[in-house]
């Protein structure tokens, strides 16, 4: 199957090593990957700042980059969601509403498209920890997707996985969110790491660069020693030796987020 | 001005008042956490939980299409019954009616059971002016009464922002009651209080949950018994509404009634469910002999039409409030409205204008727990993105400075040249500020982002340079 | 019966049509039929006895002790009610279920006050200072645990209320699944054109507030506990 990347801009910018592992997880699953240029990012941040006729523009872009894609597969719920929001957004101009749909109808997150399109549960990874999963709110809510990233997790060799108290609760990312309301921001990620920290997890799973960009940097500040990773990175991970690590790229050891 | 809270406060002020109010975030959080338990675990009783929103959700949206004329139903229906009906444009109008009725009737003494839009309107005040005296009877609305008029924080549970030692302080204080902070002791002194003020009211005044158009009925639901009491022993009941609180007949009340207790509190029914319509019969003895109803539009009418339609398909359950981790830590009285949370943040500007309330829709990470959650499936969250919209391009109430910004992100993400070489050069750009990968405090926007958190410093080689690299190698594993 | 009014409509309702976009709607307003109804699912096959299984496991839920008796044994158990609640004085509904249901010579006794006896507002009194007050249920619902009071005349609806204790008379042959068949028959009546009770009450359970920290306490403003007593008339 061939399968047409969107990267995200967190993932093209901060989180490459996210994006090599998905590279690497598709293909072993029988996917010819590629990535289109143009690609830029979804327009998020305009559309739910209330821009909507920059983010128009932003949208026919995207729809044209991938105009030709069989499937488009993107790391993260969130993007995926917005990809989906592009219809309503050009409602009254049917030509680009259609060819929206098209794109619409077309576009999987990552674990999304592992597990229901490709009905992979066990993606053959191996990674001795305790763990605990962010389920992050667009990919359960917008998506509705509640369900891909545990059955594909459950089958990952040697890991732990604890449920993480009150998962039904935001982040506090937002997009914009974070930074126009930092105070509310700040308890709601907060809160988040406290709960993070019963589940004793040595490391904190998601499916959203941006929400464990939001936890991890909260972590970070807070001296937390829990390490993050994508959910990309956990499912394509392996073990040669007790405590080694063996990426399929060896230059890309440590590329967790 | 009526549905305000804290006007005198900015909206940064408020939320700073009630994240520092340790108590309050305490009991709010230990509340929504039994709420949401109760509320998972009645749809899950129920069975089929989206079947029910689906009905729910068609049920609100045809009464609202036809509002007009289940509305002229309803009203043909109360007059048949011998009711009086009076519809309201404005506030004002409402509480002059009001006044009118209690004048005519020489009313010295009110009782009121728990309503929304007699807040909206301040009839409380309107009534005491002109020297009646008006008690309200539902606990959490007795408690902010007697504690001078404390405004409500919860449109279900009022004085949820208030923990029990602080109600026994306040009982204490101005009723002279002498026992413990048990909940048990508290609200059997308020029984005790409010049983003469019914026996001695000669008025009661009722919200209104639903009005079924079919039978010119009012339904009533409650927990307390205190909207019974209202309309058993006074000998004239008035109950307003909001013109939307409407349903077609017997049987989409049911559904209403069935969602709104599992969605409020997690119940089957509430204690009470009481469907009150007209006067009294001639040969009954009790129940009031003089039945008026209050139809409120106080902008509600502007909202028909627009995107923003579905906001009135509200039951007023406060699921969304419940499940929303904004109202959590901030508390209802940020939201500086008589209706906070989600559906505040969405309602409030609508009926009250930008000017005043233009923090409100960003006052949400745009989790969409809160549409998740509606029982009548409102897309709140959908509809605070419309509100920012409005706020960025019509009513150009945003910063330059934002505006500048996401025209310049609308015009890189859209050409790929120009967005290729601000995230090439980004690395270098930030690398002043990088310190072991992270940037602990950045510039402009970033600000608020490293006040409290660490931002990671964009790799040198991004995804895609690896990728073009790598496939010119022609590698793929 | 008094004269109704109506104020203002005209204007408010055009008002409402023209923001709707529309002319005024004036009839050919029907229902729709909706794309689903799981009400009509809900304990759809169950027998009465399996309702009365569901409707005593609720009463636990909402404080609600349940009597299962026969229609022999009926004064007793009302008697026994009485004594657990240190009950002195008792109000009823003048129904004539009491007489149809063996319950003649409870009416007469001395303790016993019957709703409409007394002269007008007299009643409320009479209900407000009783310690105890029983009616009859018109249907009960198995699912919330609820019976149904369709209050009028010699029904008045203070007895369910004022008094602090309350004891709910249920006919097993009363009992429905659920609010919808209920809801259904008052539809019906009111379709042709029969006016519906002035006052109907579902009541599930003793009066109760979480209005303090959400802690559930029973007994508010209505009674503070409450008994279901279950007889067979089939």
């Amino acid at each position: 199957m061939k399968v047409s990347l969107f990267i995200t801009c967190l993932g093209d910018m901060f989180y490459p090593g996210v994006g090599k592992d998905m590279v690497e997880l598709l293909e072993r699953h029988g996917c010819e990957v590629d990535f289109p240029e143009e690609q830029t990012c979804c327009g998020q941040p305009a559309f739910n700042s209330g821009y909507h006729s920059d983010t128009k523009k932003v949208a026919k872009h995207m729809i044209k980059t991938f105009e030709e894609a069989e499937a488009v597969v993107t790391p993260s719920g969130s993007c995926a969601g917005m990809l989906k929001e592009y219809p309503g957004l050009l409602e009254e101009e049917p030509k680009w509403r259609k060819r929206a749909e098209e794109l619409a109808g077309k576009t999987y997150e990552l674990t999304q498209f592992l597990y229901r399109e490709l009905g992979v549960t066990d993606t053959g990874a191996v990674l001795h920890a305790r763990a605990t999963y962010h389920s992050s709110c667009h990919m359960m809510r917008l998506l509705g997707e509640k369900e891909a990233p545990y059955k594909l997790l459950e089958n990952v060799t040697g890991l732990d996985l604890r449920d993480l108290p009150n998962r039904q609760d935001c982040c506090g990312f937002g997009g914009t969110f974070s930074v126009k309301m930092t105070p509310i921001s700040e308890q709601m990620v907060d809160e988040k790491v406290d709960h993070v920290e019963e589940t004793e997890a040595e490391i904190l799973i998601g499916a959203d660069s941006g929400c464990l960009m939001n936890i991890g940097g909260r972590m970070n500040r807070r001296n937390k020693k829990v390490k993050v990773m994508h959910i990309a990175q956990v499912l394509n991970h392996r073990e040669i030796q007790e405590g080694g690590e063996d990426y399929a790229d060896e230059n890309r050891a440590g590329t967790n987020i | 001005m009526p549905m305000k809270i804290a006007p005198e406060q900015t909206f940064n002020e408020r939320v700073q008042t009630g994240l520092d109010d340790s108590y309050m975030r305490e009991t709010v959080r230990s509340a929504q956490e039994r709420l949401y338990t109760n509320k998972s675990k009645a749809e899950n009783d129920l069975g089929h939980w989206e079947e029910w929103r689906t009905l729910s959700e068609q049920i609100r949206s045809h009464t609202l299409e036809n509002l007009d004329y289940y509305l002229e139903q309803l009203s043909d229906n109360v007059v048949k019954n011998g009711g009086h009906i009076y519809f309201a444009q404005t506030p004002e109008e409402a509480n002059q009616y009001v006044k009118k009725v209690a004048a005519e009737k020489e009313a010295k003494k009110i009782i009121k059971s728990k309503s929304m839009v007699t807040e909206e309107t301040s009839m409380n005040e309107a009534l005491e002016e002109i020297g009646i005296e008006v008690v309200e009877s539902d606990l959490g609305e007795y408690i902010l009464q007697v504690d001078d008029h404390d405004p409500p924080s919860h449109i279900v549970a009022p004085a949820l922002h208030k923990n029990k030692e602080q109600i026994r302080d306040t009982f204490e204080r101005l009723k002279g009651y002498d026992k413990s902070s048990k909940p048990e002791e508290l609200t059997q002194f308020a029984r005790e209080q409010l049983r003469e003020e019914f026996l001695e009211a000669d008025i009661g005044i009722t919200g209104c949950n639903f009005a079924v158009a079919e039978s010119g009925s009012v339904a009533l639901v409650t927990n307390e018994g205190n909207a019974r009491l209202a309309t058993t022993i006074p000998k004239t009941q008035i109950s307003v509404m909001g013109m939307e609180r409407i349903v077609p007949t017997w049987e989409e009340l049911d559904i209403m009634v069935s969602m709104l207790c599992r969605s409020a509190v997690g119940q089957k029914l509430t204690s009470y469910v009481t469907g009150l319509t007209g006067p009294r019969g001639e040969d009954d003895l009790d129940g009031p002999e003089e039945f008026h109803l209050v139809v409120l539009d106080n902008g509600r009418s502007n909202i028909l039409g627009t995107a923003f339609q579905s906001a009135l398909h509200c039951i007023r359950c406060a699921a969304c409030i419940n499940v929303c981790p904004v109202y959590r830590h901030v508390g209802g009285h940020s939201y500086g409205s008589i209706y906070p949370g989600p559906i505040g943040a969405v309602l409030t500007p609508l009926l009250e204008g930008y000017e005043d309330h233009k923090d409100l829709p960003y006052a949400s990470s745009l989790c969409a727990a809160c549409t998740d959650a509606c029982p009548v499936k409102i897309p709140l969250h959908e509809h605070l993105i419309e509100h920012r919209k409005i706020i960025a391009e019509e009513e150009k109430k945003t910063s330059l400075g934002e505006a500048y910004a996401m025209k310049g992100f609308g015009l890189a993400a859209s050409s790929p040249g120009l967005f290729q070489m601000a995230t090439k050069t980004a690395p270098y750009m930030l690398s002043p500020l990088t310190k072991e990968g992270a940037i602990e405090k950045g510039p402009g926007m970033m600000s608020g982002w490293t006040e409290i958190r660490s931002f990671p410093a964009p790799e040198k080689e991004r995804f895609r340079d690896w990728f073009k690299n790598r496939s010119k190698k022609g590698s793929s594993s | 019966m008094t004269k109704g009014t109506m104020y203002n409509r005209e204007a408010f309702l055009n008002n409402i049509a023209a923001k709707l976009g529309r002319e005024r709607k004036r009839s050919g307003v029907t229902r729709p039929i909706y794309e689903t109804q799981p009400q009509w699912d809900v304990m759809a096959d169950y027998s009465t006895d399996q309702l009365v299984d569901v409707l005593k496991k609720q009463c636990e839920v909402i404080h609600t002790d349940v009597e299962e008796t026969t229609m022999e044994k009926l004064p007793i158990v009302i008697d026994s009610v009485l004594k657990k609640y240190g009950a002195e004085k008792a109000v009823v509904w003048d129904d004539p279920r009491f007489s149809a249901f063996g319950l003649d010579s409870f009416l007469v006794r001395e303790d016993v006050d019957i709703w409409g006896e007394a002269p007008g507002r007299e009643n409320i009194r009479i209900s407000e200072q009783a310690d105890l007050g029983i009616t009859f249920a018109d249907y009960t619902l198995a699912e919330s645990g609820t019976v149904v009071l369709m209050n009028g005349v010699g029904k008045g609806q203070s007895v369910s209320l004022l008094p602090t204790y309350y004891i709910g008379l249920i006919p097993l042959s009363t009992i429905v699944p659920r609010m919808s068949q209920v809801t259904r028959s008052i539809h019906k009546e009111a379709e042709a054109g029969r006016r519906v009770p002035s006052c109907i009450n579902f009541i599930s359970g003793p009066s109760n507030s979480a209005d303090i920290e959400l802690d559930l306490v029973v007994g508010v403003h209505g009674p503070i506990r409450a008994t279901y007593i279950l007889f067979d008339d089939r």
